[in-house]
This record gives C-alpha cells, structure tokens and sequence, in this order.
C-alpha cells in the first residue's frame, strides 16, 4: 500500500513537473536567442551580429557595419543597397549581413538591441527596414524608447514581449560585441563594408560607395 | 589652394573616395551640399592668402586672418565629422562630449557651412576696404 503510494506521489510529482515546464516554456519560448556561435565569415566573426539576408551558402557575403543613426548609413540603404539585393542577392549570388558599430549617439546602441528585441520575434529586417526608412537628425528623439516601441507596435510585434526586451536591456552584451568587433576589424567609421568570398578572401569598402564599386568587388571576387 | 581644399573637404564628405577604386560620387540629395564645400574653398582660397599677404608684405594686425582661419574650419568641419572617420575618431577620443560634438555639427551642417560662408563674405569684404586704405597709405 505504502509502495503505491510512493509510485503515485512520484508520477504526480513528475505530471506537476512537466506542466510547470511547458508552461514556462510556452511563456519564454518566443524569447529564445537563435544564436550561430560559430559564425565567421573569413575572420570576421558575425555570430552577434543580424539573420542572413539571402542565401546563406551564396559564393559571397557582405558584412556592412553600420549605425541607425548614420546619415551615410541611410544613403547607402537608399542609394546602393536596392541595386545589390535586385542583383546579387535575390539572385543567390550574395547575401548579407548586418553587424552593430552603434556610436554616433546614446539612441544607436537602443535602435541596435531593438532590432534583435524584433529578430526574437521574426522581425528583425522588418525594422532594421523601418529605421533606415524613418531616419533624422542625430538624438532627436526619432530613435528613443518610445518611438522604438512605436514602430514596434507598427509592426505588428508583442509589445509586453517586446517592451520587456527592450527595457531590460537583454541584447546590450551583444551590440557591444558587434562594435568591439568592428574595431578589431579595422572599421574606422559608418559604413564600412567587408566583401568575403568562399575562400575567406576579403575586400574593405568604407563608405556609401556608389553601387558600381560594389559590382567591380563583388564579380572580381565570384 | 582652392583645388588642394575642395578635394580634401570632398574627401572627408565622402563625395570623392579612394579605396578601392578612386571615383567621385554625388548621391542623390546632397547636391547643396557640394555647392557649399565649393563656396567655403573658393572663399577660403581667397580670403587666407590675401591676409597672409596683408600680414607678410603690410605687416598690419591679424585679426583678419584668424576670422578667415575660423569661417574655413567651421566650414570644413560641418558635415565632416558625421560617421566618416573623423567623427569616429572625435568620439572614440572624446566619448560623450565628441558625441555631443559631432551630432552638433552632423545635423546643423547646412547652416553652420552658410555662416562660415557669410563669415567669409565679411572677411574679403573687410580686407579688401583695409588692403585699398593701407596700400594707398604705403605708396
């Protein structure tokens, strides 16, 4: 008698266990941090850094190193970006990946986690889009708590998900990885973009180069 | 001097680069502000020399030359300290105080480069009034 007991306190114990489990589970699931801690393009570690945009096996990558608050940043989105997405990217012959080198001003480093508070919930290029689409004057306010949280909201996102992320300053750790890995790249301003090849082969583009310096590097390197 | 100054201010605006090819680019919208960087030069180039000379040949006072020296480092550093390398390296320096620095002259480029223009406009038009008077007073 005592031993049934014990057996059916044991499975009891075990049912309240696995329920206090998916429960938790089903509450932080949405949070996990979908991290590739060995991702390196050639010595470039980018681990910390955004999703791939494109094919992730394309024969090359571009790593931009970049700042929300940047106007050249914003040009660069406007100006050459459009063309190596239609071209090289959309084609399989690139993608891309965005890292982190948030200085310009005390909102960058708050736009950079935000964008990761988004990727958590699927939605990272989606405001990475909206920023450089919403882009003024340095620490104006355009890029603080509220106005993130709006464009958040704008998106669609879960707002007690997102606001908690954001304000506990979850991804603070990984930005900062980002940009400590921009100095130890050599990446001396914004923005400043690395063409990697298969072999590991790289190629340094500073600044908001026009889109035909992208396609001399990118098909010298193919 | 006018060509040495607008190509160094175009490099550090990034409308000329060097690596990996060298090649000149004007982006959409920041036509204005090539017309500005060549006003600055061009005043610049004509407002320095012209107080050096005053300074060398007239040997007269300097106060002329230092609003001349302001109105072409005021025109020169707007805009140029943005995310180039110069802003980063002001910020990575400085911290806070080169942020604030650099966000300052970043978004009030166009009218800080239109008071380092019209600074300079004041500068030649006061130093060719004071050039007449002392020229005709030496002969």
């Amino acid at each position: 008698m005592a031993k049934k007991g014990i057996i059916a306190g044991g499975i009891a114990a075990a049912i309240i266990i696995s329920i206090i489990i998916m429960v938790l589970a089903s509450q932080f699931g949405s949070e996990t941090v979908n991290l590739d801690m060995q991702r390196m393009h050639g010595d470039i570690s980018t681990a910390m850094g955004s999703p791939v945009l494109g094919n992730a096996n394309a024969p090359i990558t571009i790593v931009e190193f970049g700042d929300y608050q940047c106007e050249q940043c914003y040009a660069w989105y406007h100006n050459t970006k459009p063309a190596i997405v239609q071209n090289f990217i959309d084609t399989g012959k690139a993608n891309l990946v965005f890292v982190d080198l948030a200085f310009l001003g005390k909102d960058s480093p708050k736009a950079a986690q935000a964008t990761y508070c988004a990727e958590d919930q699927g939605k990272y290029w989606e405001f990475h889009d909206i920023l450089y689409n919403s882009q003024e004057h340095i620490d104006n306010g355009w890029a603080n708590s509220e106005r993130l949280k709006a464009f958040a909201f704008s998106l669609g996102l879960d707002m007690e998900l997102f606001e908690s992320c954001t304000d506990s300053g979850k991804y603070s750790k990984r930005v900062q990885y980002n940009i400590d890995e921009a100095r130890k790249q050599g990446a001396n301003g914004t923005p400043t973009f690395f063409i990697i090849d298969s072999e590991g082969n790289k190629q340094k583009i500073s600044g908001a180069q026009p889109y035909s310096v992208f396609k001399n590097v990118i098909d010298s390197m193919i | 001097m006018f060509v040495g100054l607008l190509i160094s201010l175009s490099i550090i605006s990034e409308y000329i680069f060097l690596e990996p090819y060298i090649i000149a680019h004007l982006p959409e919208g920041t036509e204005f502000g090539l017309v500005l960087i060549i006003a600055v030069s061009a005043l610049s180039s004509l407002v320095i020399p012209m107080n050096v000379y005053r300074i060398r040949i007239i040997q007269t006072s300097k106060r002329k030359i230092s609003g001349s020296v302001f109105g072409s480092i005021i025109g020169a550093a707007a805009g140029a300290c943005s995310c180039g390398p110069i802003g980063f390296a002001v910020i990575s320096t400085f911290g806070s105080v080169g942020a604030v620095t650099t966000s300052f002259l970043t978004n009030y480029e166009i009218p800080l480069r239109l008071g380092a223009i019209a600074l300079l406009i004041f500068v030649y038009y006061t130093t060719v009034r004071s050039l007449k008077i002392e020229c005709q007073l030496n002969k």
